[in-house]
């Protein structure tokens, strides 16, 4: 797939190792903060561009796409056998496949996000300790049971496989789960989304509120990036971990501060163009027969996976 | 704190979207009385605060680095309503956009984080400070609203991992979402947040509110509401 997005945006900053040498450390909190701002830029274009392409998700309608999601991240927590996840996750798949997604970038974030919340997280849960089932595995063998408190500690420690099968349901749940949703994100333009809740009912306040929020959010990440990367250039070597908290707590403040006065010249903007009480965000086009088809299909396969 | 898809029973998550969805009603009702138009801006602009705060990586004593919810000094400088809109959208841009925290657990994620550590931040702060404006208690205030807050959000998200066993379990027993019962669910949540994650939120909420004191005062809603009332 063709990437229009700059190289300087899709690079990562320099890493610093932390040290601690005598209450001093390196300017390591400085590169995260720095790496984390231009993370949320890069992700917001990246998805912006993705989301814009002339293909056919894209060009399906965003009530179908985010309907489409609500429905499926339901299935994906309803089902509670590997082979209906296995299933779900081939399909959404083939469907990043139709929509000309970069499937490598697409699935390494898929995979490192399900590795950490899902798999991480539920690993020990495998152990006999907590599911108690058939050992497949031992890896400990202690001289005799032990009794702490309400906790219970058997002489072979290891893992089961009713905890490998409930590890892995959690990992792939959490993997479809994800994979749909950054799909349909993929696929879709944030202000197609906002048009596709609002003809889901969700208050035009409410959606108000998200679409400047998630405009301005990008606004001041630039912004927090440029205070950063400042900081980062008038520094020499080390600084003291009081200045950095000092420094930190400024910035926040700064934020704030221009935070509330961005606000108030949006206001007087939104006041000028003719802004009242009556908020109103302008609905979606109407569905053609490529988004029926596609709805119909996208609901039929969903019913399979649902009663399988 | 942000919890995933996949971990939380439809037994759970759909009640705790239905209770988000009534402090959300109930939180908009509030400040359209209070702030008119100007709400809809003043709003977005503390939601996208809320999503920056986490942004900064702060140096903690003992070498290392680590960032803030931020929801108890936002309850502290916008007041726990305002907290409530502003860290909910902020949590729902990063579940849809980011993919961080599950979008069947939204409603678990609004009700930990945008509705119980606000509200409990702000009645710390309140309840310890009283009618006092000496420097050192409005510090101790503001770090054990940070510390408090974020432990109670742990305990109450621990709460929710370990009914998970208890509610929803296959017909062999085994249990079908978060596997982890209560005896280890609660303990592991409150522990990690007691000794670790509720001292950075804890030092985070009282850097900001000490930088706020000195420099911009009129800014904390806390203090000013605390003062129109006398």
């Amino acid at each position: 797939m063709k990437n229009n997005v700059p190289a300087f945006l899709l690079s990562r900053p320099s890493y610093e190792p932390r040290n601690f040498d005598k209450g001093r450390l390196k300017t390591s909190f400085i590169e995260k903060g720095i790496h984390h701002a231009a993370q949320i830029i890069q992700t917001g274009y990246v998805n912006w561009e993705t989301a814009s392409k002339d293909d056919f998700f894209q060009g399906i309608d965003a009530r179908v796409k985010v309907i489409f999601l609500l429905f499926y991240i339901i299935i994906v927590s309803l089902k509670n056998d590997l082979i209906s996840e296995v299933l779900i996750g081939v399909f959404v798949f083939i469907l990043s496949i139709v929509a000309s997604l970069n499937i490598f970038s697409f699935y390494k974030r898929v995979i490192f996000f399900s590795f950490i919340f899902g798999f991480l997280a539920a690993a020990p849960s495998a152990l006999n300790i907590i599911t108690k089932g058939h050992i497949i595995l031992p890896l400990f063998h202690l001289s005799s049971a032990h009794h702490l408190w309400i906790y219970q500690i058997p002489q072979e420690i290891g893992l089961t496989k009713e905890g490998i099968y409930g590890v892995s349901m959690l990992t792939l749940r959490c993997m479809n789960s994800l994979s749909i949703s950054l799909f349909v994100l993929n696929t879709t333009t944030f202000p197609d989304i906002i048009k596709a809740l609002k003809a889901m009912l969700v208050t035009d306040a409410f959606l108000m509120v998200i679409t400047l929020s998630y405009k301005y959010i990008f606004i001041f990440a630039k912004i927090v990036e440029d205070m950063h990367l400042a900081k980062k250039s008038r520094l020499v070597g080390q600084m003291s971990a009081v200045d950095g908290r000092r420094w930190a707590a400024g910035r926040i403040a700064f934020m704030f501060k221009k935070t509330t006065l961005r606000c108030e010249e949006i206001m007087k903007a939104m006041l000028s163009r003719g802004f009242s009480d009556n908020i109103k965000i302008y609905g979606a086009r109407k569905l053609c027969l490529k988004d029926w088809t596609s709805g119909a299909i996208l609901l039929l396969i969903g019913m399979i996976f649902l009663y399988i | 704190m942000h919890i995933p898809d996949g971990y939380l029973s439809p037994q759970t998550y759909v009640p705790l979207y239905l209770v988000s969805f009534v402090f959300w009603s109930t939180a908009l009702k509030k400040m359209k009385k209070n702030l008119s138009i100007k709400h809809i801006p003043y709003l977005a602009m503390a939601s996208a605060f809320s999503f920056l705060i986490m942004m900064f990586n702060i140096p903690i004593p003992g070498g290392t680095t680590g960032h803030a919810v931020g929801s108890g000094i936002i309850a502290i400088l916008l007041g726990p309503w305002t907290a409530v809109i502003a860290v909910s959208v902020s949590l729902i841009i990063q579940a849809i956009v980011f993919g961080d925290g599950g979008i069947t657990a939204i409603g678990a994620n609004c009700f930990n984080m945008a509705v119980v550590m606000p509200f409990i931040s702000y009645w710390v702060f309140n309840i310890v400070r009283g009618r006092s404006l000496d420097a050192k208690r409005l510090s101790i205030s503001a770090f054990l609203s940070g510390y408090i807050g974020l432990t109670l959000a742990a305990l109450i998200t621990g709460v929710e991992f370990g009914i998970q066993p208890l509610i929803a379990t296959g017909v062999d027993g085994r249990a079908l979402y978060s596997p982890y019962p209560m005896s280890v669910a609660l303990p592991a949540m409150v522990f990690e947040h007691m000794l670790f994650f509720g001292v950075i939120e804890g030092i985070v909420t009282f850097l900001l509110f000490k930088y706020f004191a000195k420099h911009e005062y009129d800014m904390i809603y806390a203090l000013s509401k605390r003062e129109a009332n006398k």
